[in-house]
C-alpha cells in the first residue's frame, strides 16, 4: 500500500512536470502547426542557460529564470521570423525538414558551447526529504509543481482572456479572415512562437534544478512532450495537463509493478491506443480547427 | 701543441656523442584515441606511457639504447587502429606495439600483430573474450570484468557484509554485462538478490525505482552506470532519505560525478581499478612524479599507460633483443611491481596478482577503503 501511495505521489509529479515540458509545444505544434522537433533542443538550452547564469554568473534563480524566460522568447521570435515564416505557407514536410535541421543544429552547438558535462541548475530550495504519511517528496518538487501550475494558469489566461489571446486565436483558426479584420497576424507568428520557446526555456531551468541539463537530452524530452500532447489534444493546456498526468502515473505504476525498463514504451503505447479511440486527443474539439 | 690536443678531444668528444646519439632508438608502437569521445582517456594512457619512456630514458634507455615512442591516433575505431598499427609496423619499424584501448579496437589489432610476429600488451580493454582467443602475441595489463567482478564480490559480501543486494544498472551491453558477473560472483559467495532493474540511458527520474528499491529491503545497492545517470540516482537517493550502501561501477569516484552529486556522493562506494589514493610506496612516488609532470593527479588510465611500457621495457632489457618472438618469451615471465601492485601473466596472456581498490568518497576524495587483488 505504501508503495502504491508512493508510486501515485511520483506518478502526480513526474505528470505535472512532463505538463510543463510540453507547454510550450502544445502553442507551436498544437495552435501553430509548426511540428517543433526542436523542442527539446530548446528546452535543453534553457536549462543550460539557466545553470550559466545560477553557476558561472551567480545571479540569483528567480533573476536567471527571468532572463531564461525573456532571453528565450526573444530567440524564438526571431527563429520565427528569420526561418519559421519562409516556409509558413509551402507544405507540412517543408516546415518538418526545417524543424529537424533546427533541432540538430541547436543540439550540435549546445555540445559545442557546454561541452558534454550533464549541468545543474541552482535552486534555492532545499532537496531534504519531506514525509506525507508514507510518502516521501522534496520541497524542491513541490516548489516546481507549483510554480508549473501557476504558469499553466497565466498561459490560459493569456489565451482565453486577453486580446492579444484572442487575436491569437482568431489567426490559428482562418488567418485570411483574422487579417481582414485587422490583425497583424506576422506578429501574432511570431509571439506565439516566442511565447512557446520562452515556455521550452522556462520547463529547462526549472527541472533543471531537479535533474540535469544536458546537450545530448533534447531528443526524449520531444518524444514525451510529443505523447503529452497528442494525448491531451492539440493546442489544449487542460490536455496538456491531463496528457501529463496520464502519462506519469501511468509510467510511475508500470515501473513499479512490472518493470523500469520498458517505461518508455508505455507512452507510445498510449499515443497508439489514443489515436485508434479517440484520434483528436481527450480535450480537442474537432470542429475548432479548419 | 696543447690548443691541437684540445681540439682533438673536443672533436672526438663531439664524435663520440653524434655516435651516441645516432644509436638506433629502439621504438615502441602506441595506439590511442586521442580524438574522439574517449580522447581524454586516451591522453590520459599516453601521458602515463611518455612519463614511463622519460624515467627509463634517463636511467640509461634499455640495451644501451634510447627508446623511443612513435604514437598513432587509433579513435577506438577498430579499421582505423589496424591502419595504423600497419604503419607503425611497416614505416617506423617498431618492435612491440600498446594499445588500442576500446576492446573492439584491441581485437582487430591482434591478429596484425601475430601475423607480423610483434607483441601486443594493452593496459585499458577489459573485455573478458580478449584472452581467450589463443592469441599468444597479446598480453592483458589489467583486469577484466569477470575478474573484477570475482575479487569486489569478495569485499562486498566478506568486509561489507552484504547479504540481500539489489542490481540497478542502465540497458546497455555494458549495464547488463556488469550485473550478471557481479551477480554471478555476489550468489556464489552467498549473498541474495532482492532486486534487478534495468533503465535508459538520459533517465531523469529515478522515484520509481527508489520506491521499489525501498520496499525490496535489499542492504545494499550495485549500480553500474555512467556519471549523469547515476549522479542523478545517488542525488534522489539522498532525497528520497534512503539509508543504503551504494556500490558502483562505471565513472564513479570521478570529479564531474563529485561535483554533479554534490553532497549527496559523500560516503558512497565505487570499485575501480586504480586510484590516486592507494598507498603503496611505488603509488606515492608515481603520483608525485607525475603531478609534477603533468599538474594534475593520474586516473587509471595514466597508470595503465605507465605499466605497460615498463612491462615492455623490462621484458626487452631480460630478452637482450629487440626481436619480436625474444620479447615475446620474455613478457611470459613478467613480474613487475607497479603503482598498483604486481604484474605476472597467466598462460592466456591475462595479468594477475596487482590490486583493484574499493573507494569510498569522503569530502568529496575518493579514499581507499579496501582493496583486493586479481587472482589467475
Amino acid at each position: 500500500m505504501d508503495l502504491l501511495l508512493q508510486l501515485l505521489a511520483n506518478g502526480l509529479v513526474n505528470g505535472t512536470f512532463y505538463a510543463l515540458s510540453a507547454l510550450g509545444l502544445t502553442l507551436v505544434f498544437g495552435l501553430m502547426r509548426v511540428v517543433n522537433f526542436a523542442h527539446g533542443e530548446m528546452y535543453v538550452i534553457g536549462g543550460l542557460l539557466g545553470w550559466a547564469l545560477t553557476g558561472v554568473v551567480g545571479l540569483d534563480f528567480f533573476t536567471s529564470l527571468a532572463v531564461v524566460v525573456f532571453g528565450m522568447g526573444v530567440a524564438g521570435w526571431l527563429i520565427d521570423r528569420v526561418l519559421v515564416s519562409r516556409v509558413r505557407d509551402q507544405d507540412e514536410e517543408v516546415g518538418l525538414l526545417l524543424m529537424i535541421g533546427l533541432s540538430i543544429f541547436l543540439a550540435n552547438s549546445a555540445l559545442l558551447v557546454f561541452g558534454t558535462t550533464p549541468r545543474r541548475v541552482l535552486s534555492p530550495f532545499p532537496t531534504k526529504p519531506f514525509f506525507l504519511g508514507p510518502v516521501v517528496v522534496t520541497q524542491s518538487r513541490l516548489f516546481v509543481v507549483a510554480l508549473c501550475a501557476a504558469l499553466i494558469v497565466a498561459a490560459h489566461l493569456l489565451i482565453q482572456k486577453t486580446a492579444l489571446g484572442q487575436a491569437m486565436r482568431a489567426t490559428f483558426q482562418d488567418a485570411m479572415a483574422a487579417r481582414l479584420a485587422g490583425i497583424r497576424t506576422e506578429g501574432i507568428y511570431g509571439f506565439t512562437f516566442g511565447l512557446g520557446t520562452a515556455l521550452a526555456g522556462a520547463a529547462g531551468t526549472l527541472l533543471g534544478s531537479i535533474y540535469v541539463a544536458e546537450p545530448t537530452n533534447g531528443g526524449l524530452i520531444s518524444l514525451k512532450a510529443f505523447v503529452v500532447v497528442i494525448l491531451g489534444g492539440l493546442g489544449s493546456f487542460a490536455g496538456a495537463i491531463t496528457g501529463g498526468l496520464i502519462l506519469g502515473v501511468t509510467e510511475a505504476l508500470w515501473g513499479g509493478f512490472v518493470s523500469t525498463n520498458s517505461v518508455d514504451a508505455i507512452g507510445f503505447a498510449l499515443v497508439i491506443v489514443m489515436l485508434l479511440v479517440r484520434p483528436y486527443g481527450l480535450f480537442s474539439k474537432r470542429g475548432e480547427r479548419p | 701543441m696543447l690548443l691541437r690536443t684540445i681540439l682533438i678531444g673536443a672533436a672526438s668528444a663531439m664524435l663520440i656523442s653524434a655516435a651516441q646519439a645516432q644509436a638506433p632508438t629502439v621504438k615502441i608502437g602506441l595506439i590511442q584515441p586521442l580524438t574522439g569521445s574517449v580522447a581524454d582517456d586516451g591522453t590520459a594512457d599516453v601521458n602515463g606511457e611518455k612519463l614511463a619512456v622519460e624515467e627509463r630514458n634517463t636511467r640509461g634507455g634499455v640495451l644501451g639504447r634510447q627508446i623511443e615512442l612513435a604514437i598513432e591516433d587509433g579513435q577506438c575505431k577498430p579499421a582505423i587502429s589496424v591502419n595504423a598499427a600497419e604503419k607503425l609496423i611497416q614505416r617506423d619499424k617498431v618492435v612491440a606495439l600498446s594499445g588500442a584501448f576500446c576492446s573492439s579496437a584491441t581485437l582487430a589489432v591482434m591478429p596484425v600483430a601475430e601475423n607480423n610476429k610483434l607483441p601486443l600488451i594493452t593496459g585499458v580493454s577489459s573485455n573478458p573474450q580478449l584472452t581467450e582467443k589463443g592469441n599468444h602475441w597479446f598480453f592483458r595489463a589489467d583486469e577484466n570484468d569477470a575478474l573484477l567482478a570475482k575479487a569486489f564480490a569478495k569485499i562486498l559480501t566478506q568486509q561489507m557484509h552484504l547479504k540481500k543486494v539489489a542490481y540497478v544498472a542502465v540497458n546497455d551491453d555494458f549495464g547488463r554485462g556488469a550485473v550478471d558477473q557481479f551477480e554471478k560472483a555476489m550468489t556464489e559467495l552467498g549473498a541474495t538478490t532482492a532486486m534487478k532493474e534495468y533503465f535508459e540511458h538520459g533517465t531523469t527520474d529515478f522515484y520509481t525505482l527508489l520506491a521499489k528499491l525501498k520496499a525490496s529491503g535489499a542492504d545494499g545497492v550495485f549500480m553500474a552506470t555512467e556519471t549523469q545517470d547515476g549522479s542523478i540516482f545517488v542525488k534522489q537517493k539522498a532525497e528520497f532519505g534512503l539509508d543504503l550502501k551504494v556500490f558502483g561501477v562505471g565513472s564513479w569516484a570521478t570529479d564531474d560525478f563529485i561535483t554533479l552529486a554534490g553532497s549527496a556522493s559523500e560516503g558512497i562506494y565505487a570499485a575501480v581499478p586504480y586510484a590516486y589514493t592507494m598507498t603503496t610506496p611505488e603509488n606515492k612516488a608515481f603520483v608525485e612524479t607525475y603531478k609534477a609532470r603533468y599538474k594534475g593527479s593520474p586516473g587509471e588510465y595514466s597508470v595503465a599507460g605507465y605499466n605497460v611500457i615498463n612491462i615492455l621495457v623490462d621484458a626487452i632489457a631480460r630478452a637482450g633483443s629487440t626481436e619480436g618472438e625474444k620479447i615475446r618469451e620474455a613478457l611470459t615471465k613478467t613480474d613487475f611491481v607497479g603503482p598498483n601492485g604486481r604484474f605476472e601473466f597467466d598462460g592466456k596472456g591475462q595479468a594477475y596478482g596487482f590490486s583493484v581498490v574499493l573507494v569510498q568518497i569522503t569530502k568529496g576524495i575518493p579514499m581507499v577503503a579496501a582493496s583486493a587483488t586479481i587472482e589467475p
